[in-house]
């Protein structure tokens, strides 16, 4: 077709392919978006939380959530996120057995992390359950909702973990994606749960001691 | 190779058997995107039934063609049908068709999600009908206030498909969305930097980033009710400590956003078709496409605005003002940016044009009576009377459907290969516009006078009767207007013209290619050099020692997401038959949670964890998505 319209921003350095590499950051796109809109997903639910608890005198009142699970349990996220962070730098150094191992350790550590959610649920439970009132509805929707996540994380790790080896091995460059993306998955499970712990437990402690 | 074993190799790689199996398999974009667009054209013509049904029983005082109860039900379907299975999945629908073939990407960044979010897209259409099928249509509005839809009040099992209907049609958008974020951002053809993508691209990529942000509110106000329903808990209910109105700050949190996402990719289209038919580039491209992105940035000031400040007592009816009243500045840049390149033009009067123009004109009446309702005496005047319904019906018809018709008449000829009858578009157009104006405009009219919106029916004598049997036939007419478009496709799909690669000279990639698009869309992957690839000439596009074929499998370029610099090759998986499996478990577990059949949400539960784990386990070839 014969130009009809003239554009100055007509220059090109745009040579056609130089190396045949296999794209393969997609799915950390991916999943860095799913975990934002699980977190605002989140955010949400804090907001319900804060919104519901206004003008409302029987919150936080009574017995605020005890600390002594919610604290060890964000240690356990820690740790956990910690020691995967390490098996990923171990998995693009292609030690797979190490970075194997430290999957299974966060799998146990996320098992150790719902055992302790379930003992503070029983211990909670004594004076509010999720059919008591509102506050009970919320808070348990909340830690709930992060327990299936974590579940889901679990399941991740798993995936990853019988992965064939082969597909353990950085074809072109480190990071080593599925690894690296559930490890993104990880991140998110521990920052949800810090604020999970300082709005759900930490904040009627303080309000009740104040 | 020849150019025949070329395309040989090509079609082979990219076509899906014409098989059942391969009918359900594909995840070729092109296919999707006109499923998507056909499905939601049939939730178009449901929602309409229900309308003309509305306007059957409202034509005259005192009739009795639906009782209360029914009428309740049908404007709750209709408003629901409209906004959340036709309004903004057709937008979809068109972006998904058309973002691959715009950016010269052999397809989407995740097919397989894209075929997915099309099958859950479908099913939760569905799931939203089973309730109606029962006899059990919800009945509390399309924003289902609370406690409406609290079990007391709606004791049927309407209102929970309508919940979990609604939660698997986020699942869709949200996963729609991610997909065209990653799509835009990475797989733009090399050279197609962020100041040479087409508008609609811009308005896409908003619209994208809004769902990710603005759509978790309503799922989580959806489990809330639905948690409140069937399984005792108290997040609604006054009586335990719980607080109604909770519901309507999640509810019109999502809603704020909701309103450039129907809007949003509806202004894109207009900026790619008036400058075709205008015979220029779009005046002011930098501007229209800064102002897109800061409709979708402020839209999140409005919202937050609204979780602090706004009152509850006319949220409806501010939803809609102060939507308008805010984007009016961005808007009023893209109405200009439109008017100015038609000036500078020369306009061409295509049916597509008629439609483009049109929705300008319904977009600034709109807008105008939108300022109007935000007065706030006014506001108090015609508050849940049938002004709104008139001001929510310009804005919604003229920001999205008559654009929508514009991109048919504009789009069709390129997915069917054929083009539309001109004469019988504009025929259409007029029937539609007049019609349209018939039924909403004298509805200010009744609003003033005080006809509350969702009544059943009302008495003789009111003054009313003769305005409310002009606006039946009126809406009559909006559907014959409609019909004669949808016979004038049914026509020119058999024997309208032949269109060719470009029938309009328009300038963007899609145009480079047949019509219908092959397969694989173009055989040479481009390059772009210009932001109007097809209106300037370049050597650089040429692709003489064939190095951007790519047969070597299913490949695309992925590039940088600003400058579009080459980076590296995505692998796109082949057609399979998982997404829908994984749809369908999904549609089984949130039908199974309707019943509480706990069995079956954990067997559907399970099942769709396993088809996750075997979709995402990797290919040799490194597929991802
Ligand atoms: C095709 C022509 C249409 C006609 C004749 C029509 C007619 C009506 C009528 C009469 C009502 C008022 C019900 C009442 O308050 O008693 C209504 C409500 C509504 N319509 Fe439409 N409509 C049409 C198209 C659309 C479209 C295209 C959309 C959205 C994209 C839409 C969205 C709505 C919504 C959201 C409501 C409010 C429902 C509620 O009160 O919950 N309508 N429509």
């Amino acid at each position: 077709m014969t130009p009809v319209f003239t554009d100055e921003s007509t220059h090109i350095e745009h040579a056609p392919p130089p190396v045949q590499r296999i794209d393969d950051t997609r799915g950390t796109y991916g999943m860095l978006l799913f975990i934002l809109t699980e977190a605002m997903l989140f955010v949400f639910m804090f907001f319900s939380y804060y919104y519901v608890e206004k003008g409302n005198e029987r919150w936080r009142v009574e017995e605020p959530p005890k600390l002594h699970y919610a604290l060890p349990q964000l240690g356990v996220l820690a740790l956990a996120c910690l020691l995967m962070w390490w098996g990923q730098k171990q998995a693009v150094q292609r030690k797979a057995f190490t970075a194997r191992t430290m999957l299974i350790a966060t799998i146990i550590l996320g098992l150790g992390y719902l055992t302790l959610g379930y003992l503070d649920d029983l211990e909670h439970q004594l004076h509010v359950g999720p059919r008591t009132d509102a506050y009970g509805s919320i808070f348990y929707t909340i830690t709930t909702v992060h327990a299936g996540h974590l579940i889901l994380g679990i399941l991740m790790c798993f995936w990853v973990l019988f992965l064939p080896r082969s597909k353990w091995e950085p074809v072109e460059r480190p990071p080593h994606r599925p690894y690296y993306n559930v490890l993104l998955y990880w991140y998110f499970l521990a920052v949800v749960w810090a604020a999970t712990v300082a709005i759900l437990y930490i904040g009627p402690n303080v309000y009740n001691a104040l | 190779m020849s150019k025949e074993q070329v395309e040989q190799r090509l079609t082979q790689l990219w076509e899906s058997p014409k098989t059942l199996w391969g009918a359900l398999a594909t995840v070729d974009h092109k296919t999707l995107g006109k499923r998507y667009i056909a499905t939601a054209i049939t939730f178009l013509i449901i929602g309409g039934v229900e309308a003309l049904m509305m306007r059957l029983q409202l034509a005259k005082p005192n009739q009795a063609l639906l009782g209360p109860e029914m009428y309740d039900q049908i404007f709750t379907m209709h408003g629901t049908t409209m906004i959340w299975w036709y309004a903004s999945p057709i937008l979809s629908g068109f972006a998904v068709f058309l973002v691959p073939l715009m950016i010269g990407a052999r397809d989407m960044a995740f097919p397989r999600l894209n075929a997915f979010t099309y099958w859950t897209y479908l099913l939760s259409g569905l799931l939203l009908y089973v309730g109606p099928c029962l006899g059990q249509a919800p009945h509390a509005g399309w924003f289902a206030y609370v406690p409406y839809t609290l079990r007391p009040y709606s004791p049927a099992h309407g209102t929970d498909f309508f919940n979990l209907a609604l939660i698997l049609l986020t699942i869709s958008t949200t996963g729609g969305a991610i997909n065209f974020i990653v799509t835009i951002m990475r797989l733009r053809a090399p050279g197609m930097s962020v100041n040479r993508m087409p508008l609609f691209l811009y308005s896409t990529l908003t619209t994208s980033w809004v769902t990710i942000f603005g759509l978790p509110p309503l799922t989580a106000a959806n489990v809330f009710v639905e948690l409140d329903r069937r399984w005792h808990t108290h997040f609604f209910d006054t009586a335990h400590g719980g607080n109604p109105l909770l519901w309507q700050h999640l509810f019109w949190m999502f809603g704020h956003p909701w309103v450039y996402i129907v809007f949003l990719p509806a202004t894109g289209m207009l900026s790619m078709i008036i400058p075709t038919f205008a015979r220029r580039p779009i005046v002011g491209y930098p501007y229209v496409a800064i102002s897109t992105v800061l409709t979708g940035l402020v839209g999140f000031g409005v919202w937050v605005h609204h979780m602090f400040a706004v009152g509850m007592s006319h949220m409806t009816m501010s939803f809609f003002s102060a939507a308008s009243m805010t984007i009016s500045i961005f808007t009023a840049v893209q109405v200009f940016a439109w008017i100015a390149t038609m000036w500078r033009g020369k306009p061409v009067l295509t049916s597509s044009m008629h439609f483009a123009v049109g929705s300008v004109a319904l977009l600034i009446i709109g807008g105008l009576n939108g300022i109007f309702t935000a007065v706030i005496p006014v506001d108090w005047q015609v508050t849940d009377t049938y002004f709104v319904v008139s001001h929510l019906h310009y804005v919604l018809v003229g920001i999205n459907m008559f654009p929508v018709f514009a991109a048919f008449y504009y789009w069709l000829p390129k997915m069917t290969g054929r083009m539309m009858h001109e004469a019988l578009g504009k025929v259409s157009f007029w029937v539609m516009f007049v019609g349209f104006n018939f039924t909403f405009f004298p509805m200010h009219v009744l609003g003033i006078e005080g006809m509350p919106r969702r009544i059943y029916t009302y008495a003789p004598n009111l003054g009313w009767d003769w305005v409310n049997m002009m606006i039946t036939i009126g809406a009559f007419t909006l559907a014959l207007g409609i019909l004669l478009s949808i016979i004038n496709f049914f026509w020119s799909v058999k024997h309208g013209q032949v269109a060719g690669n470009n029938p309009w000279f328009a300038d963007s990639m899609e145009w480079s290619i047949e019509s219908p698009p092959k397969p694989y869309g173009s055989i040479h992957l481009p390059t772009i050099a210009s932001r109007h690839p097809l209106w300037d000439e370049h050597d650089e596009e040429k692709d003489p020692n064939n190095q951007r074929i790519l047969d070597q499998a299913r490949l695309t370029f992925t590039t940088t997401w600003l400058d579009a610099d080459y980076v590296a090759l995505a692998s796109i998986p082949e057609d399979t038959i998982l997404p829908l499996l994984l749809a369908l478990g999904m549609f089984v577990l949130l039908g199974a949670l309707v019943y509480q059949l706990l069995w079956v949400v954990l067997g559907a539960g399970i099942f769709s964890l396993l088809i996750t784990g075997i979709w995402l386990w990797p290919t040799s070839e490194g597929q991802i998505g």
